[in-house]
């Protein structure tokens, strides 16, 4: 029941068929032969033959190309915050979205649009910076509320994230209500729809969730000697404190790029680490990363789904990963006994 | 190893629950905490292992002050055994054994040959070689005592703090616990300080005596100086008598 | 052999004389060069051919003008006049554009409206395409301006210039036929009534104000705050306009159902039977056919002085 290499293996294989899948799939077919072609001429670095294959590559390589790694990195980044936000609160309902992150970075877009501030197009990458940036005050300003002096406990933590969450909620629909001409842009947003083309996205999210994940991987064992609670993890010499803050810091980071650039998608951070805790057990140093590649197989797939379902409209990534969690849920229901909680 | 406890005041905030405790333990010594519930022998052991946010005291390792050391080094010197039984069932026995090399190991937790040897040894210590590839889940609660016990024998510590360790064990396992904790106190010199509920486990494995009330000192010293009817009686509200048993060695503390 | 190497030779110095001789001349005439909505500065070498439309007003302008061939592809909501519903549909709406097929079929020009985000208009530029973004005008003057605007960009300038003087005589025959008439009919134009108690109705700055106001007679609505105004039922007993207009006649609103409102009935408007289904398209879709809800909405308000 403890596996790591072998899942890990054929999560790497899993994700390597759903990349190529998502290229591969499109409004617009392009034939395998020309596909091909495109590939060559990226490598050679020549110039397409004809104006067909010069669209090939656009949609290839400008549109789904950047939108596949989008996905891969917004999994990967939700399903390891969630993986940590579930040690770090010893509950395994613990999702990206407990302490703010989500709220925050509604918020901010919404802020950001209503102020109409990206009214040019070449500034259009404001609106996900900003709601990158409110996402990081909104978690900031709940762990100032919940911190007891030098300490942070769980508890305070989680009461300080909802009440937060909800007073940036209401905002957020306070200024929706106000914001007649922006209204379009703000709810399309919300709705999550509105996932920016092309790779500017992807380089804006990819430092952040880089370092975030990185920056949880180093913090695994010490999430393992958390589990035994806070005054055990200190008498065998974890600075708990330290140890909770960056935890906290990391896994914001990697949920706001998340969220800044892809809007709130549900249950990726939830599902994926409890999947995986049945394989490999509860030792963070395995969960994380394997989290991390499951939540980036999932989302891409996710998105596959999302595109091909009612073709040639499009579905938000949303509704499908939402669709996955009810029956999920159900599935643990009916499992009464948690052996591994 | 030399331990100075001097606490005046202790609690988790300014209104302490814990005062005037002072003492010092040799190496080798081994020294009961007896005392009714709420007398505040966990709070003891919270306070010298450092885990409580109010202490005004002292605290020294064979002249390491404790307020000054970092985390990691103080991990080095103090080992807790506490008193909840609860280990988080997903993780295996051998793994949580390996956690009481923390302090030593890097920041992944990567165990070297000599962290490996520590966590065999202390296994066999406490008879759980054979669930060493278990989950601690699947583990009786008396089970489970001895893999802490075994983590905190990992963690090779100079000092060694138990809370009511023997709470689950069957009496066998007490006193194979009990039995174990003074042959390494004699042996590996270790200085372990043992917060107890049964009178007569105190007695027959104490060297020296820390009788708590209130919060506060009522009595410390040897057995004679301690364990005396009228002291027991009153810190327990029941009158109690104590026996030399007629082999010589043993004390029984029988209420009346 | 030798033939052919002559000939191919003395073509290629000519058309290198002719590009020698007069560099930017010939493109310089044909040049389309224009600022859109966003500040972009946007540069045709001539007028576009092949064009997608990316909310209807721009596609019935398109059309309006003569351009209606050179549009390739439009939304999903584009759906005047009859014959832009053959076109191939990109999506659009709340749901996602079709990205791909935008750019499969390789358009010289996209031309996104007021509902479009700058954040679609960036990814389309990022993909390679030239994107006019066509703010939305805020008065008839602003709907002439983004006609001939679109003239220009499609190549079809004089057929836009005649259309909007044509326009222009139009609104200036209201204008006189209005001049010194002093009552003004009192309006309720209903946008959406889904909560009958608290309806909403376009508030100041809209199309729908000055329009009505043009046509001769008061937008209630325009003493509200926001442009997309709530009014309490209280508020519209109190107001009690001449006429009620009712802009959600395409969703399914008969003067019936307004009558069955509970409290509605003690309106005069009600009473008098004087609630009228509006097309909305007339007043909300940029376009020549603002003039024709002008026109409508006059005749409304003053009968007698309209045939």
């Amino acid at each position: 029941m403890r596996k790591f290499t072998r899942p890990l293996l054929l999560c790497f294989a899993v994700l390597v068929i759903a990349v190529f899948l998502s290229i591969g799939v499109g409004s617009v077919a392009i034939p395998p032969k020309e596909a091909l072609e495109v590939l060559l001429n990226t490598m050679e670095d020549t110039a397409p033959a004809s104006d067909s294959t010069r669209t090939y590559q656009t949609i290839l390589l400008t549109l789904r190309l950047p939108r596949t790694i989008l996905m891969m990195m917004t999994g990967a980044a939700l399903a390891g915050s969630g993986c940590a936000y579930q040690g770090l609160f010893r509950n395994p309902l613990a999702d990206p979205y407990l302490i703010g992150a989500a709220s925050g970075a509604g918020l901010g877009a919404i802020i950001s649009l209503t102020l109409g501030w990206p009214a040019s197009a070449f500034s259009y990458l404001t609106v996900p910076l900003t709601a990158f940036l409110c996402a990081l005050l909104t978690v900031f300003l709940v762990f100032q509320l919940a911190k007891v002096r030098k300490s942070l406990p769980v508890t305070n933590l989680i009461l300080a994230g909802v009440a937060v969450s909800s007073f940036a909620t209401a905002l957020t629909s306070f200024l929706l209500i106000n914001a007649s001409g922006e209204l379009r842009r703000a709810l399309v947003w919300l709705l999550g729809g509105s996932t920016m083309a092309g790779w500017k996205p992807v380089l804006g999210q990819l430092p952040f969730a880089l370092i975030g994940l990185l920056g949880l991987l180093t913090f695994a064992y010490q999430l393992n000697v958390l589990q035994f609670g806070d005054e055990q993890a200190r008498q065998l010499g974890i600075n708990v404190n330290r140890a909770r803050t960056k935890i906290v810091i990391f896994a914001t980071l990697s949920t706001a790029a998340a969220v800044a650039f892809t809007g709130v998608i549900g249950f990726v951070g939830l599902i994926i680490p409890h999947i995986f805790r049945r394989i490999t057990g509860g030792d963070m140093r395995r969960l994380l990363p394997i989290s991390m590649v499951g939540g980036a197989v999932f989302l891409v797939l996710a998105d596959v789904i999302a595109r091909i379902l009612v073709a040639p409209q499009e579905l938000p990534v949303g509704i499908i990963t939402s669709l996955c969690g009810a029956p999920f849920f159900l599935f643990i229901l009916r499992r009464s006994k948690e052996k591994d909680w | 190893m030399q331990l100075r406890v001097s606490i005046d005041r202790a609690g988790y905030d300014q209104s302490a629950t814990i005062s005037d405790i002072h003492f010092n333990l040799q190496e080798g010594q081994l020294l009961a905490v007896i005392g009714p519930n709420g007398s505040g022998k966990t709070t003891l052991i919270r306070a010298i292992s450092q885990v409580l946010p109010y202490i005004q005291g002292q605290l020294f390792i064979n002249g390491t002050d404790l307020f000054q050391t970092s985390e990691n080094s103080r991990a080095r010197l103090i080992a807790v055994v506490p008193q909840s039984t609860y280990v988080p069932p997903s993780f295996l026995v051998r793994e949580v054994v390996l956690m009481g090399r923390t302090p030593y190991m890097n920041w992944n937790g990567k165990a070297s040959g000599e962290d490996e040897i520590f966590v065999r040894e202390a296994m066999e210590q406490t008879d759980v070689e054979k669930f060493k590839d278990q989950l601690c889940g699947e583990l009786s609660a008396g089970e489970r005592q001895r893999v802490i016990l075994a983590r905190a024998l990992a963690q090779n510590t100079p000092v060694l703090l138990m809370d009511e360790p023997t709470s689950h064990l069957d009496l066998r396992y007490q006193i194979e616990f009990l039995e174990l904790t003074k042959t390494l106190s004699l042996n590996d010199g270790k200085t372990v300080l043992v917060a107890m509920h049964d009178l007569n486990l105190a007695a027959r494995f104490g060297d020296v005596f820390l009788a708590m009330k209130n919060g506060t000192t009522d009595a410390f010293g040897s057995a004679q100086d301690v364990l005396l009817p009228e002291k027991l009686s009153e810190i327990y509200g029941l009158a109690v008598r104590v026996i030399k048993l007629p082999d010589g060695g043993s004390t029984a503390v029988i209420p009346q | 052999m030798k033939k052919i190497s002559l000939l191919t030779t003395i073509s290629i110095i000519i058309s290198a004389a002719f590009s020698a001789c007069s560099p930017g001349a010939a493109a310089v005439s044909a040049e389309i060069s224009v600022t859109d909505g966003l500040d972009k500065q946007i540069i045709l070498d001539q007028p576009a051919e092949k064009i997608v439309t990316l909310s209807p007003p721009i596609t019935e302008m398109l059309y309006a003008i003569g351009a209606g061939d050179q549009v390739i592809a439009r939304d999903s909501f584009s759906d005047y006049p009859e014959t832009a519903l053959s076109l191939p549909d990109i999506g659009g709406g709340f749901a996602e554009y079709d990205l791909e097929t935008i750019v499969s079929l390789t358009p010289d020009l996209v031309i996104a409206g007021g509902i479009n985000t700058s954040e679609l208009v960036g990814s389309l530029e990022d993909l390679g395409l030239t994107v006019y973004y066509l703010a939305n005008p805020s008065d008839l003057e602003g709907t002439f301006a983004s006609i001939e605007v679109l003239g220009m960009l499609s190549g079809h300038e004089d057929k836009a210039k005649e259309l909007v003087k044509g326009l222009r005589s139009r609104v200036d025959a209201v204008f006189t036929a209005l001049e010194g008439v002093e009552e003004k009919p009192t309006v309720y134009y209903e946008l959406d009534a889904t909560d009958a108690s608290k309806p909403y109705t376009p508030g100041p700055n809209t199309f729908y104000t000055s329009l009505i106001e043009l046509a001769g007679g008061e937008n209630i609505g325009g003493k509200l705050e926001f442009e997309w105004a709530q009014i309490s039922l209280e508020q519209l007993l109190v107001e009690d306009p001449d006429l009620i207009l009712l802009g959600d006649a395409m969703w399914g609103i008969t003067p019936e159902s307004v009558a069955e409102r509970a409290g509605w009935n003690s309106l005069t408007a009600v009473a008098n039977g004087v609630v009228l289904p509006f097309d909305d398209n007339l007043i909300a879709r940029i376009g020549p056919r603002q003039v024709d809800g002008l026109e409508a909405l006059a005749k409304i308000f003053h009968p007698g002085l309209f045939k």
